[in-house]
């Protein structure tokens, strides 16, 4: 018997211990697949679970109910019914008297101040709303708000939202807090009288950023990152696909597209803040566009985007099968025929994923928009292309900056609103690619 | 008269000794169909090349060749892998010039028009020279609109019914109609490999096209598949001019009437099929027929 006779069988020695040590090195690397994609699903479970559970609490606000007699004499002295008029009017002055009637025991003026502090300045702006509302509704002759007492929910501070959200305890030191044991008290009368109850909190959702945390939303940022992504998409799509479309179908292979290429390749590259630079100097500077305006934030992004958006689009009409270019080039199909009729519609899915991507970067970007002025606390939800506005990740940056407790929870909540914007987004885009998929 | 033999430049030239058709005949001028003698294999040339040469880059591919494709005749190139037959095939309706630095030289005149010349509309070339791939490449899109495109950025079509009628016919004509008449908006992609490369042809022929190049139309194809492919050339002939680069020499025997040898970017031999394949001249053609390389 020669060593090669022994090798032969399936069943020798040292074929169960080469079989064995295989089978080994394979069980090996796959515990290191699934360690890492372990990892992975971990690490992301906890950035969910950590946004989720801090975002919860700012889907709630407390409200407190106070019986407000709205006054003839505050509101409207003259009884013109006048809305110009009954927009000015003193409601702060409206607002102190419910209180210091709900609590007649507080006469001394610094401690007034302190329970004026339990309902959020906002709830001024809310009290008149209620007038004005009622007012431009009621036909003439009918007896209005004004003059009548009504039981209405206001908006609490946010130190007694956190308070009694249990963001604030009551073991630390009255200094060290932000709301007194005199407070708390007041509150606790609230409570035990049912006047504090957890309202589902709209106005995150539809109001703009403001000083107090309690009134502040998410809303004008929603509406300005969509009007800057606005104006990047149609920026982007058609420059950048005309350009992939050219480099990659009719420009003839030199020197000088040669150096195109590389430079587009260095320009997806190139850190986001340098792009907010040049719009500050080109768009601002030079042109003179405005401030802060979801335009320009949307130009500069576009900037941004639109090396990424060709470098895909490229590689999507890389993709497109040259056989299917011959086949109609052989049948006589002129060049713009063969890219408009076969290759474009073949390559438009992996380019609307490659907008995506782009677009998804230019959403999360802040670095850039800092530079424009987008930075700006702007307290109105924008209502055009010129307005004054910030985004999403500017709002939750801004919001991370705040001391105020209560920001904590909506700059999570603040975030979640960003992941959800991004999930539609990359939704749409799968849903384009399917509608648009060609099989062959 | 040795050394003239050798020149591949003349080989077309020692057909005309052979045959007497282009007896006396100029570059551009077509030869009349009298002129054909009684018993004659070639009835007239549809195309007419002349020294052509064909650079990729700095590479030459093409050597000066020369050669008349007569028309309703299925004319086959053959020769080993690189040998310069593709090149050749693709410059007669010119789908190299989509070849990044590819430059043709020479005349390649169809019906006595020169197909490089600077007036020429290369869309209307390639509507009048039709090509057939190796590959089955069918659009994705349905079967019907395979073969209506053609047509449809022709104008051929007047109106629906006449494209029906168009695509119809053509599907008829390559013997696919009775097949998938009842799911002729199906996929083009749908149908199997051998079904693709006849909608395929049927989509080269919707816009009636005076010549057919194939380059290896079978390669990819199972037997069963080769065969009917090989008798709708056999149809086709009747209608069109047919050039066809294979691999496959019993192919080459079996579908033309004019064979080609190309070999490291000349053309070495040409001949009329059955002479070719029974008594080559030259030994390297022997060689190759009889399979000692390639």
């Amino acid at each position: 018997m020669t060593d090669f006779a022994a090798r032969r069988g399936f069943d020798t020695v040292s074929q169960r211990a080469q079989l064995r040590r295989r089978h080994r090195a394979e069980r090996r690397f796959q515990f290191y697949g699934v360690a890492a994609l372990s990892a992975a699903i971990l690490f992301l479970a906890l950035l969910l679970w950590t946004i989720l559970g801090n975002a919860f609490g700012a889907f709630q606000q407390t409200m407190v109910r106070l019986p407000v007699h709205f006054a003839e004499d505050i509101i409207d002295p003259q009884g013109t019914r006048d809305i110009q008029n009954l927009g000015v009017a003193d409601y702060g002055g409206l607002l102190k008297r419910a209180i210091r009637e709900r609590f007649p025991e507080v006469t001394e003026r610094r401690v007034k101040r302190k329970l004026y502090d339990i309902v959020s300045p906002g709830a001024v702006f809310e009290l008149r709303d209620m007038v004005m509302q009622e007012t431009e509704t009621a036909g003439t002759g009918e007896i209005g708000i004004i003059g009548s007492t009504r039981n209405v929910w206001l908006t609490a501070s946010d130190d007694v939202d956190q308070f009694l959200k249990g963001r604030i305890s009551v073991e630390t030191p009255e200094a060290h807090r932000r709301i007194s044991d005199q407070q708390i008290a007041w509150v606790e009368t609230l409570v035990q009288d049912g006047a504090i109850e957890r309202h589902f909190n709209t106005r995150f959702f539809t109001g703009a950023d403001s000083r107090e945390p309690e009134i502040a939303g998410v809303g004008g940022a929603v509406v300005g990152s969509f009007l800057t992504l606005f104006v990047t998409l149609i920026l982007t799509f058609p420059i950048g696909v005309a350009a992939a479309i050219h480099l990659e179908e009719l420009a003839p292979k030199n020197r000088w597209t040669d150096l195109i290429d590389i430079n587009i390749n260095n320009l997806a590259a190139v850190p986001s803040v340098v792009f907010g630079l040049l719009g500050l100097a080109v768009f601002l500077n030079f042109f003179g566009f405005p401030r802060s305006a979801p335009v320009v934030g949307g130009m500069v992004l576009a900037l941004m985007t639109l090396p990424t958006i060709i470098i895909a689009s490229r590689t999507s009409l890389r993709a497109v099968p040259p056989s299917i270019r011959e086949a109609a080039l052989g049948i006589g199909a002129s060049r713009l025929q063969v890219i408009g009729h076969h290759v474009m519609p073949m390559a438009l899915p992996g380019m609307f994923t490659g907008t995506i991507i782009g677009m998804a970067q230019a959403l999360g970007e802040t670095a850039p928009l800092l530079m424009i002025g987008m930075v700006a606390f702007i307290a109105d939800i924008p209502g055009g292309l010129f307005e004054p506005a910030t985004v999403l990740p500017v709002q939750i940056f801004i919001w991370a900056d705040s001391p105020e407790r209560a920001f904590i929870e909506r700059t999570s909540a603040a975030i979640l609103v960003l992941l959800v914007f991004l999930a539609c987004m990359n939704l749409t885009a799968i849903i384009m690619r399917k509608k648009f998929e060609l099989k062959y | 008269m040795y050394t003239e033999l050798h020149d591949p430049r003349n080989f077309s030239l020692r057909r005309v000794a052979n045959s007497g058709v282009y007896a006396g005949l100029k570059v551009g001028e077509r030869p009349m169909r009298d002129s054909v003698p009684a018993g004659g294999i070639c009835p007239g040339a549809k195309i007419i090349v002349r020294d052509i040469r064909v650079f990729y880059g700095n590479k030459q591919a093409l050597y000066d060749v020369s050669l008349d494709v007569p028309e309703n005749r299925v004319t086959a190139l053959i020769g080993p892998s690189g040998c310069g037959k593709s090149t050749f095939l693709r410059s007669l309706n010119r789908m190299n010039d989509v070849v990044e630095g590819c430059r043709v030289e020479g005349h390649v005149m169809i019906d006595g028009e020169d197909v490089y010349d600077r007036n020429v509309d290369v869309v209307k070339l390639r509507a009048r020279i039709g090509m057939v791939f190796q590959k089955p490449n069918p659009f994705p899109k349905s079967i019907y609109d395979n073969v209506a495109y053609g047509p449809r950025i022709h104008g051929i079509a007047n109106n629906r019914e006449h494209l029906d009628a168009i695509v119809r016919d053509c599907l008829t004509r390559v013997g696919l109609f009775e097949e998938i008449q009842d799911r002729l908006h199906d996929p083009g992609t749908s149908l199997s490999g051998g079904q693709q490369q006849r909608l395929c042809i049927a989509r080269a022929i919707a816009v009636s096209p005076e010549v057919i190049l194939m380059d290896e139309p079978c390669s990819a194809l199972d037997p069963i598949a080769t065969a009917r492919i090989e008798e709708l050339i056999d149809q086709l002939r009747e209608k069109f001019t047919i050039v066809i680069v294979t691999h496959n020499l019993q192919q080459a025997a079996r579908v033309s009437q004019l064979t080609a040898f190309f070999h490291l970017g000349r053309l070495v031999e040409l001949d009329d099929t059955e002479r070719m394949f029974t008594n080559p001249r030259e030994t390297r053609t022997a060689d190759y027929i009889t399979g000692r390389y390639g």
